[in-house]
């Protein structure tokens, strides 16, 4: 039986690692797991079932979180075959950007950069005149759980019945046929992080996926990436409440409002110190306690200096980390502190004027934020938008200019790093994403010309090594069913 | 206002010479690169002359002593760029009821946004400082499908500049919606009949039973009768390919002139589009099956068109960011429009399917409205260095660059 697992998981050595440094009493949590299983499921259904709960290996603290064994990633790409990448122009997400060097991907990781000898076995691509770049990573989408065509039944970004909802899981909304997500493939986003709708304070946990398809949103999940909680700032929550006569309808309640969660979630915690067994399950306290134990991400959507500080002031209160404002318009007001407190802003390069929150924007909002306290800030650039998403390497190139023509001395390599590393960073997955370094993922992106160009585009994408769209080819990526003869009968969309 | 006007010449530009504070109306823009979205395409080192608010000579080494000399080498000339479909000027803050005058629930077809104008608004010197020069002020709801009528405005600011052309255009909308879209198409088909039979028997139509005050009151029969006598445009936001079909067959019928708006599935029928010479207002970048009206929508949908003959106008659909119609433009080029007819289509084309025939292109004799750019007009990192409205130079100083300049200092970061 044991042999048998390991045959079908035996698409990544990693997973063999973690068969051997199972800590027993996990073990003991599959092996009575599995038991239930045998009992009811049929041998195939029983191995995958395994395998996932092989993978569940890795959780950091499984004490804390039984249903975690559950709802984890089973994405688990193929082995990769050797791809010899040439003379390309290639922005590191280090910060460098190097000329004529060649990238190495093998078995789904980067192999080699630099200077890499020609082997008569290996596949190589003649990136002449072209770029590359690390797989760009949108830290903001609603793609998924808003998806297009845009329907009542599909609408299921905002659990918007109650302010406080952090028992709520994006995931759980998200409908893994949404002919965005080709789009966004198309430009050059390999990963990205769904969110849910920001009406609540406190909206949910978020979650990362890779852009592949998958019937199941298990298998489109960024193996191991932590979780994120959704929290609001502003003028969302407390229009959809206080539209309703409900609390929030003011800037002050929505600061209660998150106190009073953080207090109960407090008291929570102590309980479960006191009596575990008898602690009865609460998804929401779950979720709040896992941020209080530093394992949930926070991403909060905040426009204003002000409120910024004050949601700083909160984590201190409640001892949390902030790890980023969402569409942080006025972080350049507050990039300073920003940057000391070690807190990311993602936004946008020119959005404005639709709420008043968002009325103070400056062309040169992320170049500030990256260049405060001496270049220390995490400046991140953000869609939020499905049109957007395709071009995020315009949205970088449009903050990139707006720095420079402000002053600053900004370099693409810099640049890059708002839509490939600082998100990967601020999403707790930028050890295996983010940037080209050998190990890493093979997620990156040939352009057929300067990513910083408005002419340029996305020619071929790799996500873990394999090729998922290719611009030279007639068929170039694969499309969701959404996208299968549903404008003539025996075509596909696109 | 003038100090600031000279202070922007001496910094950004090399060589300043004759120049005479009071008196601004004659410029000399030498060695540019001359992008004329009329016949002549572009022109290399050309020198522009404006005098009087009009562009006076367009060649090689032109000398005027009298006029302020820009050195405009390595930077482009355009045209101002035209908003084609935007409520600015009618919007602050577009969540902010007060703030907005782009919808009515009094009028239908007839409503005119002249009055609401508001030339103080931020976003004016916002977006001339991404280069656009005049805007089509379109509302954005009246009563049932209507949107109302089109007024053309400069983006100069000043309190005392009037509408430039007033009520040009009706827009309406169709598709989708909480009525069947054949219900929709019965309506408009009865508003154009009752209009008719109104401009029959003016007198005793106001006495007649079936006279419907709810949808269109004379006002409103009034401005589809200028629809249906051909004095302006019909423009038709839809997206669905059968829908434009549909409307292309009533507009025969009816005898009225058709634009459309949105069009994502526009490429489809492009060569219909062609044939019936009816333009197209699109955002190229738009790409998303954001409905059951819009599952064909594409990238190359501006390519297509115009590559079938069809004339596009390139439009942001955010007002706010109205200038962004360039990064729409710049899109349209990656998938294979040519340069030139992106640059056309945020200017000469507007102009020609609105009837502002002093505007959009660089020839000599129109009104000097022109912005100059640090680099390819299409290119998202260009920036607009100077603009000129009516042969004056245009402050590119915004509310956004105050606050900008405010924290750049705050931060150390000049």
């Amino acid at each position: 039986m044991s042999l048998f697992l390991l045959h079908i998981c035996s698409t990544s050595k990693k997973l063999y690692l973690l068969v051997v440094y199972k800590e027993p009493t996990i073990v003991e949590r599959i092996r009575s797991e599995k038991m239930k299983i045998i009992n009811k499921f049929p041998l195939l259904l029983i191995v995958s079932f395994l395998c996932i709960l092989v993978i569940n290996c890795t959780n950091k603290d499984p004490e804390h979180e039984p249903q975690n064994q559950a709802y984890r990633s089973t994405y688990q790409p193929k082995p990769s075959e050797a791809i010899l990448i040439r003379n390309a122009r290639v922005l590191t997400g280090l910060g460098t950007e190097l000329e004529d060097t060649s990238i190495l991907i093998d078995n789904n990781t980067i192999a080699a950069i630099g200077e890499i000898p020609l082997d008569a076995g290996t596949k190589v691509i003649d990136a002449k005149g072209k770029w590359i770049t690390p797989g760009i990573i949108d830290i903001h989408s609603h793609m998924g759980v808003y998806p297009a065509p845009g329907l009542r039944s599909n609408s299921d970004g905002n659990e918007a019945t109650s302010p406080v909802t952090p028992h709520v899981w994006a995931e759980h909304s998200v409908w893994t046929h949404d002919p965005q997500f080709t789009l966004a493939l198309k430009g050059g986003i390999t990963t990205f992080h769904v969110l849910p709708g920001s009406a609540n304070l406190i909206g949910g946990r978020g979650v990362t996926l890779k852009n592949i398809r998958s019937v199941t949103v298990q298998g489109m999940k960024f193996p191991d990436a932590p979780y994120t909680l959704k929290m609001a700032c502003g003028e969302n929550p407390k229009r959809v409440y206080g539209n309703r006569n409900q609390e929030p309808s003011t800037q002050m309640a929505n600061v209660a409002g998150y106190r009073q969660a953080w207090i109960d979630a407090q008291n929570y915690m102590k309980k479960a110190e006191k009596s575990r067994d008898d602690l009865k399950r609460d998804l929401a306290m779950e979720t709040l306690s896992g941020v209080l134990r530093g394992e949930i991400l926070i991403q909060n959507h905040c426009y204003r200096g002000e409120e910024m500080a004050v949601m700083l002031d909160i984590a201190k209160e409640f001892d949390y980390k902030v790890t980023a404002f969402h569409h942080a318009i006025e972080a350049y007001k507050v990039a300073d502190i920003l940057a000391e407190q070690g807190v990311c802003a993602a936004m946008w390069a020119d959005w404005w004027g639709f709420k008043h929150e968002a009325f103070d924007m400056v062309w040169s909002n992320v170049a500030m934020v990256d260049q405060a306290e001496n270049k220390t800030g995490c400046a991140i650039v953000h869609s939020d938008s499905a049109v957007g998403t395709q071009h995020l390497n315009q949205e970088a190139a449009k903050a990139r200019a707006a720095g420079i023509r402000a002053g600053m001395n900004i370099s693409r390599g810099r640049a890059i790093q708002w839509i490939t590393l600082n998100p990967a960073k601020a999403l707790g997955i930028s050890e295996r994403v983010g940037s080209l370094e050998v190990g890493k993922m093979a997620d990156l992106v040939i352009w057929d010309g300067d990513p910083f160009s408005v002419f340029s585009k996305a020619e071929k994408v790799f996500i873990d090594g394999h090729l998922k769209f290719d611009a030279e080819s007639d068929n170039a990526f694969e499309r969701t069913d959404f996208d299968l003869g549903i404008i003539e009968p025996e075509e596909s969309r696109l | 206002m003038k100090n600031f006007i000279i202070t922007t010449i001496i910094s950004l530009f090399s060589l300043v010479s004759g120049a005479n504070a009071a008196d601004l109306e004659k410029v000399l823009i030498q060695n540019a690169t001359v992008i004329t979205a009329s016949d002549s395409q572009v022109l290399k080192n050309t020198d522009v002359l404006i005098e009087d608010g009009f562009i006076v000579a367009i060649g090689g080494n032109l000398v005027a002593n009298d006029a302020i000399q820009i050195d405009a080498s390595n930077q482009i000339i355009t045209p101002g760029l035209i908003a084609p479909h935007s409520q600015i000027g009618l919007m602050e803050i577009q969540l902010e009821r007060e703030t907005r005058d782009d919808s009515t629930k009094y009028f239908s077809a007839g409503f005119s946004i002249v009055n609401a104008f508001n030339p103080s608004s931020t976003l004016i010197p916002y977006n001339r400082s991404g280069g656009i020069t005049s805007a089509i002020v379109i509302p954005s709801a009246a009563k049932a499908n209507y949107s109302g009528l089109a007024s053309v405005f400069k983006m100069d600011g000043e309190l005392d500049s009037d509408v430039i052309l007033k009520d040009i255009a009706m827009a309406i909308s169709f598709g989708a919606g909480s009525d069947s879209r054949a219900s929709q198409i019965l309506l408009l088909e009865d508003a154009f009949n009752k209009a008719l039979r109104f401009n029959d028997s003016r007198e005793q139509y106001k006495q007649l039973a079936d006279f419907d005050y709810d949808d269109h009151t004379i006002r409103d029969l009034e401005a589809i009768l200028r629809v249906l006598n051909k004095e302006i445009p019909l423009i038709v936001r839809s997206n669905r390919a059968k829908d434009l079909l549909r409307m292309i067959s009533i507009a025969k019928q009816y005898g009225v002139k058709i634009i459309f708006h949105g069009a994502k599935e526009a490429w489809r029928i492009a060569d219909i589009l062609a044939e019936e010479d009816i333009p197209v207002i699109l955002d190229p970048m738009d790409n998303i099956p954001g409905s059951f009206d819009s599952i064909a929508a594409r990238m190359d949908n501006a390519y297509l068109l115009n590559k079938a003959g069809v004339k596009i106008l390139i439009t942001s659909q955010d007002t706010h960011n109205s200038y962004l119609s360039r990064q729409g433009a710049g899109n349209a080029v990656a998938h294979g429009l040519p340069e030139n007819e992106a640059i056309k289509a945020l200017t000469a084309n507007i102009a020609e399917v609105f009837g502002l025939s002093d505007l959009g292109t660089i020839d000599v004799g129109k009104t000097a409205d022109l912005v100059i750019w640090d680099g390819n007009p299409l290119e998202v990192s260009s920036f607009a260095t100077t603009v000129f409205i009516d042969g004056k130079q245009i402050s590119l100083v915004s509310r956004s660059t105050r606050l900008r300049d405010r924290y750049l200092r705050k931060l150390g970061l000049e």
